[in-house]
C-alpha cells in the first residue's frame, strides 16, 4: 500500500467520495443555514444553499425562549459523569471477566450481557415505577444511574472485555515482579494500556448520553431541568407549530461543538484504536 | 504499545492464563493453544500459597481467594447495575405481560396466557415480523456494506482522508430530530431528491408513499445517520492491518480483489463481527425515525416490532400485551446475538 | 451467583413489592400547602404566562394550595409520557386531554366528575357551557373534562390566488348561494392548472391524519361509524360518494396536492386551507390577500366540525378536591375569556361576535359570526371512539390503498369496514 496511487484511479476516488458526501452534507448544511433563514424561506423549493437575508434572530430567540443554558449545561454535565462513569464500570468490569477468573464467571458474564439485547422502550415503564417508588423522578439520577450500570453500559463493558483479552499473557507476570497485586496490575498496568479502547467508550457513551431522546421526556418535567434534545421539542408557537428556525438553530448549536471535538480527536482516537488491536 | 508489557522480564512461574482461560471456555479458537499451556502454568500458581503472605492468619488469603475477591469487586458495580436496571425490568416486563392492565383505569387483572394466546392470533403479526426482517436485514447490509467501503476509501493514502471522514461522521452527531425532519423534507414527491432526479432527467417516485420505497428509504435514512460509527471501527482495524502482508501477497501475484477478500476481511473479521452484532441489535429499537418518517405505513408495511410494541403500549393502552411484544422481541434479539456468536467460530478469523 | 444470590433475591422482593404497590397508589395527603401538578401540551411562552397569572391569583385566596406547576410535554409524545407516568405511579392532578384520546379517558373511570363542583361553584354559571361542547367530555350524564379548546374548522382562502386564476371571491359564492363543494374542486383546479400553485390542503390530513377528512365527507352526510359507536360507516352509499368525489379531485382534477406533496398555504402555496380557525394568528405577516369562510355545502347541505381538547382531573391524585376548585377557578367566565385569546370557550354568553373580536383581532365580527359561532352551536365533533388509536391507526392503513391513481374506491372502502368492524362491535 506504499505506492503512488495512479492519478486516474485517484481521480476516480475522489470524485466517487465528493459523490458520497452529498447525503452526509446536505442534511447537517440545511440545518445550519436554514436557522439563518427565515421561518417562509426554509422550506422554499428548489432550497437554496445560502439564506437569501441572513437572520439571526432565531439564535437569540433560542435562549429567550427556554433556559437554554442551563439545559445545555444539563446535558454537558449529565453526559460527562454518564462517560467517566462507565468507563469506570465498564473497565473494572471488562478486566475481571477477561483475565482473572473466579467461580460463576461465565454465567455473570452472560447476565450482564443480557442488557445488550434490551431495547430501551421495553423496560421504560418498569423503570420508571422504580425510579418513581424512590422518589427520584423529575431528577437527572434515572439519567445518570441508568446508562452507567444498566443496559447502554453493557457496550462499553464489551469492548473493554473484548480489549483486555488481546493483551499478551506476560502482562500479570510483569506486573507481580514489579510487585503489584491484582488490583495493582489492572489500575497500574492494564488501564494505562486500554487508552485507546477507552476511547472508543468515551465516544460510544458520550453520543448516546447527548443524543438520549425518550428517558428525558418520560422523566423529566421542569424546563430547566431539561436536557438538550428534550429542549428541541419546546421551541413552538401558540398553537403546537413548531418555530423551525428557532428549533434548527437550537439543533445546530447542539451538534457543532461536539462536531468539532471529534474533528480534534478524530486523529489520536482511529489511530490509537488501529494500534492497540481493539479488533472487536 | 504491547511492547511496554513485553519487554519486561519474564521468567516461568506466574502466566497470566487466567485470562484466557475465561475467553477459551467461552470458545476461543485462535488462541486455544496458548490458553491451554497458560492454563497449565496457572493451576501451579494456583496450588501455591500467596507469596509473601506474613502471618499464619492470613494463609486463608490465598492468591486464588484473593483473585475471586477482586474479580467480584470489580464486577459488582456492572452486575448490580444488571441486576437492579436490566433483569429486574425485565422480570417485571414478563409479570406484566401475565396480565390485562389498563392504566387509564388502574386494573391490573392477571390473566395468564392470554396475551400469549393472543400473540399467536394477532393477524398483524406476520406482517409486522417480516418488514422486521426486511428492514434489519437492510439496514444490516447496507451500514455494513456502505461503512466497509467508505472505510476501504478512506484507507488508501490520499490527501484530505480527515476532511471525507469528519463529513460521513458528521451525522452520528447531528441530533435524531432534525436528521428526520431534514430527510422527510427531501423524500416528498416534490422534494429535494425527485427535484435532482428530475434534473437528471428521471422521474423519481413518491419515496415515503410507495410500500417498497418507503421501506427503503426509512432503511437508507438510518444507515446514512449512523454508518459513521461503524466506519471509524473499520478504519480502525483496516489500520492494524500490517502492510507487509499485501506486500507479500502482491509479490504472490494477487490481485486487489484477492488481497481484499484473502488479507482484509479475515483479518477485520473480529471488528465485522462487533459492529454486526451492534448494528442488528440497534435495527431492531430504531422507531423514532419510522414514527416521524411513515407511521409505520403504507399499509403496514414499515411497521417494524419495536414500533409495533410502542403502539401497542403507549398508544393504544393495552401495557399487558405491550409486554408480551416486549418478551417476543427479547427472545428474537437474544437468539440472534446467540447465533451471530456462535457463528463467529467459523468466519472470525482470529478471535482476539 | 453465589456471592451476590442472596442480595440480589433481597433487592428483587423489596423492589417487587415497591413497584406492586406502587402500581398507582397515591401518597396520602401530607400536611401544609398541597402543590398541584397540570400537563399541558403547549410551551408557549404567552400561554404559560397566562396560565401562571390565572395560578397566582387562584393562590392569594387559597393558601393551603402550594405551587402549582404547567408541566408542558412535547405534542408529538403527550400521550405517551402521560400514559407512562400514570402508569410509572406518578398521574398528575389535572392534565390537557387530546381529543382523539377523549372516550378512552371519559370511559376508563381515571378521571373524576366535575359536575358538582362547577355546578356548585360561585359564579360559574354552569349551565352556559355548550351542549355540543361538552358531549365529547360526558359519559352517563357526568361530566369528565372541561372542553377548554373547542375550535371549529373553517376555510382560509388566498382571494389574490383566487384573482390570478380569474376565479370568483368566497364572499361572491357564497352571496350567489354556490359555496358548494363541486364549485370550489372546480376552482382549486382552475387555480392549480393557472398559477402552478396548489389548490385544496386539508391541514394536518397529509394522507395520514384521516379524521381530518370529516370535515370533507361531512357534507355527504357520510360518518366514520355510527352514532352509537358500533357500526362501520366507511361503505355506506353517503362515504363512498363522498370519496369517490375526493378520490377524482384529487387524481384526476388535481385540486388537492397529491400524496407526498408539501404545500403551506400560509406561505402562500395554496389556494385554500381547511383547518381550526385558531391558526388565523400565522396570518400577522401574510403577504397575501385573505378570508376565512365557513366550509362548502355538500349534497347534503350546510355543516360545521369541531376540534377540542379537555381538561380534568385524575380521580386517584391525593389532591383531587383541590384540584377540581382550581379547575373550576381555572375556566370560570372571567378566566374563560383571558383563555379565549387563544382557545375558543365553550360557554355560550362568550360565543358572541363581540367578545371573540377582542382576542382574535385578525378576525372581522362577520367572519367569527359564521365561522366560530355558528360552527360550535351545531358543530360536529371530529370521529373518535374508545380505543381511538388503534381503530385510527388501522384506518389509516387499511385506507393507504386509495391514495392511489387507479384505486377501487367501494373495494377499498369496504376492506376499511371489513378491518375495523370486529373492533367496533367488540
Amino acid at each position: 500500500m506504499k505506492r503512488e496511487i495512479p492519478v486516474r484511479l485517484k481521480t476516480l476516488l475522489y470524485g466517487l467520495l465528493c459523490v458520497l458526501c452529498v447525503p452526509f452534507v446536505f442534511p447537517t448544511w440545511w440545518m445550519v443555514t436554514s436557522s439563518l433563514k427565515p421561518v417562509s424561506e426554509i422550506f422554499a423549493f428548489p432550497p437554496r444553499l445560502l439564506p437569501a437575508d441572513w437572520d439571526f434572530s432565531a439564535y437569540g430567540q433560542v435562549f429567550r425562549l427556554q433556559p437554554f443554558a442551563g439545559q445545555y449545561f444539563n446535558s454537558l454535565y449529565i453526559a460527562l459523569i454518564v462517560t467517566a462513569g462507565t468507563m469506570a464500570v465498564a473497565a473494572m468490569a471488562g478486566y475481571a471477566f477477561a483475565r482473572i477468573r473466579f467461580p460463576g464467571q461465565n454465567v455473570l458474564f452472560v447476565v450482564v450481557l443480557l442488557g445488550l439485547l434490551i431495547p430501551s422502550e421495553v423496560t421504560i415503564v418498569p423503570l420508571f415505577q422504580m425510579f418513581h417508588g424512590l422518589g427520584l423522578t423529575d431528577t437527572h439520577w434515572p439519567l445518570i444511574l441508568v446508562p452507567i450500570l444498566g443496559a447502554p453500559g453493557v457496550l462499553a463493558t464489551f469492548i473493554m472485555r473484548q480489549f483486555f483479552i488481546s493483551l499478551p499473557g506476560e502482562l500479570e507476570e510483569a506486573a507481580r515482579v514489579d510487585g503489584l497485586g491484582r488490583f495493582g496490575t489492572f489500575y497500574r498496568v492494564a488501564l494505562p494500556l486500554a487508552r485507546p479502547a477507552l476511547g472508543a467508550v468515551a465516544i460510544f457513551t458520550f453520543l448516546h448520553s447527548w443524543n438520549l431522546y425518550l428517558e428525558p421526556i418520560v422523566y423529566l418535567s421542569s424546563p430547566e431541568k431539561f436536557t438538550l434534545p428534550q429542549a428541541l421539542t419546546q421551541f413552538v408557537d401558540a398553537y403546537g407549530g413548531p418555530m423551525w428556525n428557532v428549533q434548527l438553530a437550537a439543533a445546530s448549536m447542539t451538534a457543532l461543538p461536539v462536531l468539532v471535538v471529534f474533528v480534534l480527536a478524530q486523529r489520536q482516537f482511529i489511530e490509537g484504536l488501529a494500534h492497540t488491536g481493539l479488533k472487536g | 504499545m504491547t511492547g511496554r508489557a513485553a519487554a519486561r522480564p519474564a521468567p516461568g512461574g506466574r502466566v497470566a492464563g487466567s485470562g484466557d482461560r475465561a475467553a477459551g471456555s467461552t470458545g476461543n479458537t485462535g488462541s486455544a493453544g496458548s490458553a491451554e499451556s497458560a492454563g497449565g502454568g496457572g493451576r501451579i500458581r494456583r496450588a501455591r500459597r500467596a507469596p509473601g503472605g506474613g502471618g499464619g492468619g492470613r494463609a486463608f488469603w490465598t492468591v486464588r481467594r484473593r483473585d475471586n475477591l477482586v474479580g467480584y469487586l470489580l464486577v459488582a458495580p456492572q452486575l448490580l447495575g444488571s441486576l437492579l436496571f436490566v433483569l429486574l425490568p425485565l422480570g417485571l416486563v414478563l409479570w406484566y405481560s401475565l396480565h390485562e392492565w389498563n392504566v387509564l383505569a388502574g386494573t391490573f387483572e392477571f390473566v395468564g396466557g392470554e396475551n400469549y394466546d393472543r400473540l399467536l392470533a394477532d393477524p398483524n403479526l406476520g406482517e409486522v415480523l417480516g418488514g422486521t426482517a426486511l428492514f434489519s436485514v437492510g439496514l444490516v447490509v447496507l451500514n455494513l456494506g456502505l461503512a466497509l467501503v467508505l472505510a476501504v476509501l478512506l484507507n488508501q493514502r490520499l490527501r484530505g482522508t480527515t476532511f471525507f471522514r469528519t463529513v460521513f461522521f458528521s451525522p452520528v452527531v447531528v441530533s435524531l430530530v432534525a436528521w428526520t425532519i431534514v430527510w422527510q423534507f427531501l423524500l416528498q414527491d416534490d422534494g429535494g431528491l425527485n427535484g435532482l432526479l428530475a434534473v437528471a432527467g428521471a422521474d423519481g417516485p413518491n419515496w415515503l408513499r410507495g410500500e417498497g420505497t418507503a421501506m427503503l428509504s426509512v432503511v437508507v435514512v438510518q444507515v446514512l445517520k449512523n454508518v459513521g460509527l461503524n466506519m471509524v471501527l473499520f478504519l480502525a482495524a483496516l489500520q492494524g492491518v500490517p502492510a507487509q502482508l499485501y506486500e507479500a501477497a502482491e509479490l504472490d501475484g494477487a490481485g486487489a480483489w484477492t488481497r481484499f477478500a484473502r488479507i482484509t476481511v479475515p483479518l477485520i473479521s473480529p471488528t465485522i463481527l462487533l459492529t454486526s452484532i451492534i448494528t442488528v441489535v440497534g435495527s431492531l429499537q430504531v422507531f423514532a425515525q419510522i414514527a416521524v418518517l411513515t407511521q409505520g405505513g403504507p399499509g403496514m408495511s414499515t411497521t417494524v416490532l419495536v414500533y409495533y410494541l410502542y403502539q401497542q403500549a403507549f398508544q393504544f393502552h393495552h401495557f399487558g400485551y405491550g409486554a408480551t411484544l416486549s418478551v417476543l422481541l427479547f427472545a428474537i434479539v437474544a437468539l440472534l446475538t446467540v447465533v451471530q456468536w456462535r457463528m463467529r467460530r467459523r468466519w472470525v478469523f482470529n478471535e482476539t | 451467583m453465589r456471592p451476590f444470590g442472596k442480595p440480589a433475591a433481597v433487592a428483587l422482593a423489596a423492589l417487587l413489592t415497591l413497584t406492586a404497590c406502587g402500581g398507582g397508589e397515591a401518597t396520602p395527603a401530607a400536611q401544609g400547602p398541597q402543590p398541584l401538578r397540570m400537563t399541558i401540551w403547549t410551551s408557549n411562552e404567552a400561554h404559560l404566562k397566562l396560565f401562571n397569572e390565572i395560578a397566582a391569583e387562584y393562590k392569594k385566596t387559597h393558601p393551603d394550595v402550594g405551587e402549582i406547576k404547567f408541566d408542558p410535554i412535547p405534542f408529538e409524545s403527550y400521550t405517551t409520557t402521560l400514559t407512562t407516568q400514570i402508569a410509572g405511579g406518578n398521574a398528575p392532578d389535572l392534565a390537557w386531554i387530546l381529543e382523539s384520546s377523549a372516550p378512552d379517558f371519559v370511559s376508563s373511570g381515571a378521571l373524576a366528575p366535575l359536575d358538582e363542583t362547577l355546578g356548585k361553584a360561585q359564579g360559574y354559571e354552569f349551565g352556559d357551557l355548550t351542549p355540543s361542547a361538552v358531549k365529547l367530555w360526558q359519559a352517563e350524564g357526568k361530566l369528565y373534562a372541561y372542553p377548554f379548546s373547542t375550535s371549529p374548522f373553517g376555510v382560509f382562502v388566498n382571494t389574490d390566488l383566487l384573482k390570478k386564476a380569474g376565479q370568483k371571491t368566497p364572499a361572491e359564492m357564497i352571496e350567489d348561494g354556490t359555496w358548494t363543494w363541486e364549485k370550489v374542486a372546480a376552482q382549486n383546479a382552475a387555480v392549480e392548472a393557472e398559477t402552478g400553485k396548489a389548490g385544496m390542503v386539508v391541514r394536518d390530513f397529509d394522507y395520514k391524519g384521516w379524521d381530518n377528512l370529516a370535515t370533507v365527507w361531512g357534507g355527504w352526510g357520510a360518518q366514520a361509524w355510527s352514532e352509537d359507536g358500533k357500526t362501520c360507516g366507511f361503505d355506506s352509499p353517503e362515504m363512498v360518494e363522498a370519496m369517490t368525489f375526493l378520490h377524482k379531485s384529487i387524481f384526476t382534477d388535481k385540486a388537492f396536492p397529491g400524496p407526498g406533496t408539501t404545500a403551506d398555504f400560509f406561505a402562500g402555496d395554496s389556494a385554500m386551507t381547511i383547518t381550526q380557525i385558531s391558526r388565523a394568528s400565522l396570518l400577522q405577516d401574510a403577504k397575501f390577500g385573505w378570508d376565512l369562510v365557513p366550509l362548502p355545502a355538500g349534497p347534503k347541505g350546510e355543516y360545521s366540525v369541531i376540534g377540542q381538547a379537555g381538561l380534568g382531573v385524575f380521580k386517584k391524585s391525593a389532591n383531587a378536591a383541590a384540584a377540581t376548585d382550581f379547575l373550576a377557578f381555572f375556566t370560570n367566565p372571567a378566566n374563560s375569556a383571558k383563555l379565549a385569546a387563544y382557545f375558543p370557550p365553550p360557554r355560550a354568553s362568550q360565543l358572541t361576535a363581540d367578545t371573540m373580536a377582542k382576542s382574535n383581532p385578525l378576525l372581522k365580527p362577520g367572519q367569527l359570526q359564521k365561522v366560530v359561532i355558528g360552527g360550535i352551536e351545531k358543530g360536529v365533533v371530529k370521529p373518535n371512539h374508545t380505543g381511538q388509536a388503534e381503530l385510527s391507526q388501522t384506518v389509516r392503513a387499511a385506507l393507504d390503498p386509495l391514495w392511489q391513481p387507479g384505486a377501487d374506491v367501494k373495494a377499498v372502502l369496504d376492506g376499511v369496514c371489513a378491518k375495523i368492524q370486529p373492533m367496533l362491535g367488540a
